[in-house]
């Protein structure tokens, strides 16, 4: 009987099966192209949601699969390069909520796209398609090089989307910024994508069978045999030999370098300056990036790879610290952004930075937790900013706003949910996955791994900035008076906005609550759904990749330990209480009929807060003020000195030429002086090497 | 007998084009360049071989031997024949060929049918460059390529059209020479009779030397080593011997230059993988850090100063030195990815590159400039053009699935698995190149294709011809195709690479290979 297995592949084939209707139909027949493409795409990621929670399911009763769908390379003498399917947990998890996201981006394009009159739909939802596509190749990819395949693909489509208005200046160049800076990232991560198969002769995530290893594992047996059990690997010992590194420091640069890519994607800290420009892009596809793909695929890939860095407890702890930094760096520039988008993509960044902490932290189901609920109440947000940019007429300055509550009262409901999802607030999502991440942090710090404090204490400060933008943000928009003509009478929204809203809006609200683990933990009621789910059964191939392999590894090598002693009410009784202040104190400035600007006071900090640290400029600086010169130095080199020693080879030798040419000037008499002249030297020389004299 | 057909049709069409009146030159001549791709697809099909041209052991597709003349006590045959590491390359060069045919429709205008006529001529030369297995057979066809070449860029070039050709036609025959000299010591020196390669090869396997005129065995390789790199290394061209190429491409008119990168800089490495590296695998090794410098420089070097270029064809021009920079790491790698990769990437950057001189040459057919500066926004009036000058460039940047990105991960892992000393470093800083490239490209496409329409230029901007846009989507799909499937070509290549890793252990000893 065909299983939900059988399909894993048309889960992502059917958004590409979308992207060629969209292009070929668009370009030859655009007439027949239903809604400019929109229709194709809507029934492909209905089809793949459809499909993913089928597989959900499935993976739910404890059966896992995995197959090579297509051998890329047949290596002879050599390994193969293949591109896989692998679908466990965390997985099946992810394709749900990619494909979720992308149905209700789609559905919402009608409205924020068709409906406004957009021209060059089918090049908009060909894109969405490719995007889609490779987001959940890139998810189910059971090797690490198909998933940088399908990462890059990734940045292609970021670039053909966030550039999609191309006629402005604008987005063309926050497009290829987007690219830019992720390929710097991605550099990184190929290095490591080559230096894994180099050194372990395989990049696959997980071992299936006898003889067909796994990398994290082959790493987990280097390392056993560097403390004294079992024998190292015979192909990564060869070429530990090659490299004449110790296979922890060997292994921490592979993981490391591959954290590059994961920095780049995830726009963590100082990667992060392409996501902000990156709002040129239309709404739906912000929506798509910061939620669900590109963003996420960093972090996800981290999730996917986890068994390899739980084996590095340097690199972990550099996860968490970037991570840590991260969120608290990104929430403080959110603070001063007048755009409705711009307060959203630092939020984004500062969300992701919490993801890395949570990873670094030893915190793998808290992570994965957040990730998700970071999906729907993002997506919700981006959404929400979407019909709100509608009605005021794609005008974003939160400024000319105010007092939309009555006129758009779904829009404000949902887009309240996600804002208290997003500021932690209990009992909304964001509140008991960030909590977890923190929670994490602070058991493993006060444990064996103090440096993790250090990362649990930027975290724990950046709540209170989320609590406050979050709600200066929610005021200036929709409270208060209505500041101009258009927000005095806004543009309609039509069922197409709504109902991914309302969607969104409901699991914002309530998909928290399937991994409650301070109410576990203080009532003793099993109710970690999520935990359960990423457990990993135990005594299967697949136990590898479950938590309780990762928890094993994080004890055994990376040296965590938890402080058991603290409670859980505390914790989460500081995180939320900063939550709190910080929208206590948005209501204060910004809950009033006509808020003013209040960042004057901020002083001197405002102007480096309003230049997001100089982040940007001293990027554009390393590429304009120190690449670019240094190309026309070496061009000037190129053309003065190596093309100079050319020609000036060939203007000797032309010189050259032309003097002895004049011998031959057609004297005879000239012409018996030379003979003569020479046969004189030649009998001297001859005489002195003969010894005739 | 199947190889000197191709060579005898493409030869005889290039006559017929001659004859042809020039109204017509351009259509007959593509339609007669197709005899030789159906023909050489028809060898790919048919082809049967395995292992590799230079090694007795493997057998060859396509082989044919024939006396030709004896000089002393040196028998000179004609000898040519395919295995997996030029059959992809037969195939690449047919195909080129009639794609820049296509896309000579609209630029050449005067004396069509020598022009086309000395393109099908070049292939013809180009033909027996790929298939010759004897030394001065294979020898007289790399000349013979310098030849039409010199007429293209003479006669249809731009501006500085003598300066260039004479540039380009001095130096590469000055390294011709070199290398000449160099090979032709080294085979006085062998115990040998002939100049097949065959012999030679085995010969100087088995060290099998009459007389190395006083200089001792590893010298003399040495020498005919570097003197043969040298001449090869002008063609490729590696820095510092590349000034002759941007020359060259910038005065060459459109097709000439896509004959130029994609299938002339080719020869090259070809010529570096068949003598110094399958002959004197040895000497390769021991300067194996000297090279890969040259690599890396190459490759770096090459993308910097495609950086500062403002004129669109000089930027391709200087990437290609980037790129081929990553055919010679992959060579200098010595295991199957990297000799491998080295091979595929010719094919990938053949056909990439080509696709993007005829991107650039799209539009300069159409704007009159290639001035970064002098045009914005050109995708509004040309999408279809704008769409796959996108697509190409992405291809040139290493975009997974398609030939470049399959192409440079074999050279990456090759390097990565390479044994000599700091190889790892080198890849890694040799992979940088990905990174400026993008740059580059990035940078120009923003300018030139997107943003607000303007264009500096007496000259409408209007949608390209519908034989223009033909020849560069079918090279994006070629591209496609060969990024999806590297095994159309990686299978063969692969069989004719691994006797060269069997033949020198060294390079890999300390990697155990093996499925895992």
């Amino acid at each position: 009987m065909a299983g939900a297995f059988d399909f894993t592949a048309a889960v992502p084939l059917l958004p590409f099966a979308a992207f060629l209707i969209a292009l070929l139909v668009g370009h030859f027949a655009p007439r027949l192209l239903p809604k400019g493409g929109a229709i194709p795409g809507i029934l492909a990621t209905a089809g793949s949601l459809l499909l993913s929670a089928w597989l959900a399911l499935t993976v739910s009763q404890g059966t896992y699969h995995t197959e090579t769908i297509y051998t890329w390379v047949v290596g002879q003498n050599t390994f193969d390069l293949h591109f896989g399917v692998l679908v466990d947990p965390l997985s099946a998890m992810m394709l749900v909520i990619v494909s979720l996201v992308a149905f209700l981006v789609h559905v919402f394009s009608l409205g924020y796209m068709n409906d406004e009159g957009e021209t060059g739909l089918p090049r908009y939802y060909a894109g969405l398609g490719l995007f889609t596509f490779s987001m959940l190749a890139f998810v189910v990819a059971d090797n690490l090089l198909m998933a940088f395949m399908f990462f890059e693909l990734v940045g292609l489509c970021s670039y053909l989307l966030i550039g999609f208005h191309f006629r402005e200046a604008g987005p063309p160049s926050a497009a290829k910024k987007a690219f830019l800076v992720t390929r710097f990232g991605d550099y990184f991560f190929l290095i490591g994508v080559v230096g894994v198969l180099a050194t372990f002769g395989t990049s696959r995530f997980l071992a299936v069978s006898e003889g067909v290893e796994s990398f994290p594992h082959l790493a987990e047996q280097a390392l056993l045999a560097a403390q004294g059990e079992g024998a190292t690997p015979e192909h990564v010992a060869g070429f530990l030999d090659v490299v004449g590194f110790e296979p922890q420091t060997w292994f921490a640069i592979l993981g490391l370098l591959i954290l590059g890519g994961v920095i780049g994607k995830s726009a963590q800290f100082p990667l992060h300056t392409w996501l902000p420009d990156a709002m040129e892009g239309p709404t739906p596809v912000s929506a798509l990036i910061h939620a669900a793909t590109m963003v996420a695929a960093g972090v996800y890939l981290v999730a996917r790879m986890y068994g390899f860095y739980a084996l590095l407890p340097t690199v972990l702890a550099i996860i968490a610290l970037v991570g840590g930094f991260t969120a608290l760096f990104a929430a403080t520039m959110g603070v001063v952004k007048d755009e409705l988008k711009q307060v959203l993509a630092y939020s984004t960044i500062s969300q992701y930075g919490y993801m890395m902490l949570g990873l670094g932290a030893g915190g793998y189901i808290a992570a994965t937790f957040h990730l998700m609920t970071h999906a729907f109440f993002k997506a919700l947000l981006f959404l929400g900013a979407g019909s709100v940019i509608i009605a005021m007429h794609h005008n974003e300055d939160m400024w000319d706003m105010g007092g939309l509550k009555e006129k758009m009262p779904v829009t404000y409901y949902t887009f309240l949910s996600g804002s208290l999802a997003l500021a932690g607030i209990v009992p909304f999502a964001g509140f008991w996955s960030k909590d977890e991440v923190l929670y994490e942090a602070l058991i493993y710090g006060s444990g064996e791994s103090p440096i993790l404090l250090a990362g649990y204490a930027m975290g724990l400060l950046a709540v209170f900035f989320t609590g406050f933008y979050t709600f200066r943000m929610v005021f200036l928009t929709f409270h208060g008076d209505a500041r101009t003509d258009t927000a005095e009478s806004p543009h309609g929204v039509g069922w197409n906005v709504k109902f991914p809203l309302v969607v969104l809006g409901v699991l914002a609200a309530t998909v928290g609550l399937i991994n409650m683990t301070p109410v576990a933990k203080l009532t003793g009621e099993h109710i970690e759904f999520l935990k359960d789910w990423l457990a990993g059964p135990q005594g299967s191939a697949y136990a590898n990749i479950g938590y309780e392999h990762y928890h094993h590894l994080l004890v055994d090598f990376a040296g965590y330990g938890a402080n058991e002693s603290l409670g859980v009410l505390v914790p989460a009784a500081v995180s939320l209480g900063l939550a709190l202040a910080g929208a206590g104190l948005a209501w204060r400035l910004y809950s009033v009929p006509e808020p003013v600007e209040h960042t004057e006071k901020l002083g001197g900090i405002k102007t480096v807060l309003y230049n997001n640290y100089y982040q940007d400029e001293y990027q554009v600086w390393l590429a304009e003020g120190v690449t670019l010169p240094l190309a026309r130095a070496a061009d000037t080199f190129d053309q003065g000195i190596i093309d100079g020693v050319v020609n000036g080879v060939s203007s000797v030798s032309l010189f050259a030429g032309g003097r002895i040419k004049r011998i031959q000037d057609g004297i005879v008499t000239h012409y018996a002086a030379l003979l003569t002249l020479s046969l004189v030297a030649l009998l001297v020389a001859f005489g002195l090497l003969g010894g005739w004299f | 007998m199947l190889i000197e057909a191709l060579i005898a049709v493409t030869f005889v069409s290039a006559v017929a084009v001659m004859l042809a009146p020039d109204k017509i030159a351009g259509k007959l001549a593509f339609a007669l360049s197709l005899l030789p791709v159906a023909g050489s697809l028809w060898m790919f099909g048919q082809y049967d071989a395995s292992g590799n041209a230079l090694f007795e052991a493997g057998t060859l597709a396509f082989e044919t031997t024939a006396k030709w003349i004896t000089v002393g006590p040196y028998a000179l045959n004609w000898h040519v024949g395919v295995d997996g590491i030029s059959m992809p390359l037969v195939v690449l060069s047919t195909v080129l060929t009639s794609l820049a045919i296509l896309s000579a429709w609209t630029p050449i205008q005067e004396r069509q049918s020598q022009f086309y006529s000395l393109m099908l001529f070049m292939l013809a030369s180009l033909l027996g460059v790929f298939t010759a297995l004897d030394f001065f057979v294979w020898f007289v066809f790399w000349e013979f390529v310098l030849v039409p070449m010199y007429f293209l860029i003479g006669i249809w070039g731009g501006p500085r059209r003598k300066y260039a050709a004479i540039k380009f036609f001095v130096y590469t025959n000055v390294a011709s020479l070199v290398m000449f000299i160099g090979f032709v010591a080294l085979v006085f020196a062998l115990d040998v009779n002939s100049f097949d390669m065959i012999a030679v090869t085995s010969a100087l396997a088995n060290d099998s030397f009459a007389t190395t005129y006083g200089l001792g065995a590893e010298t003399l390789k040495v020498v005919a080593f570097f003197a043969m790199f040298f001449g090869f290394a002008v063609k490729v061209p590696t820095v510092p011997l590349h000034t002759w190429l941007p020359d060259a491409h910038v005065q060459a008119p459109t097709p000439a230059s896509v004959m130029l990168a994609g299938v002339l800089l080719k020869m090259g490495t070809y010529a570096m993988l068949r003598f110094n590296f399958t002959m004197l695998p040895g000497v390769a090794r021991d300067y194996a850090v000297l090279i890969a410098i040259f690599a890396v420089v190459s490759v770096i070097y090459g993308a910097m100063l495609a950086l500062a270029q403002q004129d669109l064809k000089r930027i391709v021009a200087y990437s290609s030195v980037s790129s081929m920079g990553y055919v010679i790491l992959g060579l200098v790698a010595y295991n199957v990815y990297g000799l491998g990769g080295a091979t595929f990437q010719m094919v990938a950057h053949g056909l990439i590159s080509g696709l993007m001189f005829m991107c650039v040459g799209v539009i300069y057919n159409v704007a009159h400039t290639r001035m970064v500066g002098d045009l914005s926004g050109i995708a509004d009036k040309m999408p279809v053009t704008a769409a796959v000058f996108v697509a190409a460039a992405f291809g040139y940047m290493g975009l997974p699935l398609m030939a470049g990105f399959a192409g440079e991960v074999f050279i990456f892992i090759g390097g990565f698995q390479a044994t000599f000393p700091y190889a790892q470093l080198f890849t890694a800083v040799a992979m940088f190149g990905i990174v400026v490239v993008a740059g580059y490209l990035l940078f120009a496409m923003q300018r030139v294709l997107f943003g607000p329409f303007s264009a500096d230029t007496d000259y409408d901007i209007v949608p390209a011809a519908s034989h223009d846009t033909f020849a560069i989507v079918v090279l994006v799909l070629l591209v496609i195709v060969l990024g999806t499937a590297p095994e159309v070509f990686y299978g063969m290549i692969q069989d004719a690479v691994n006797p060269m890793v069997d033949s020198f252990p060294e390079a890999t000893a300390v990697l155990t290979g093996g499925e895992l």
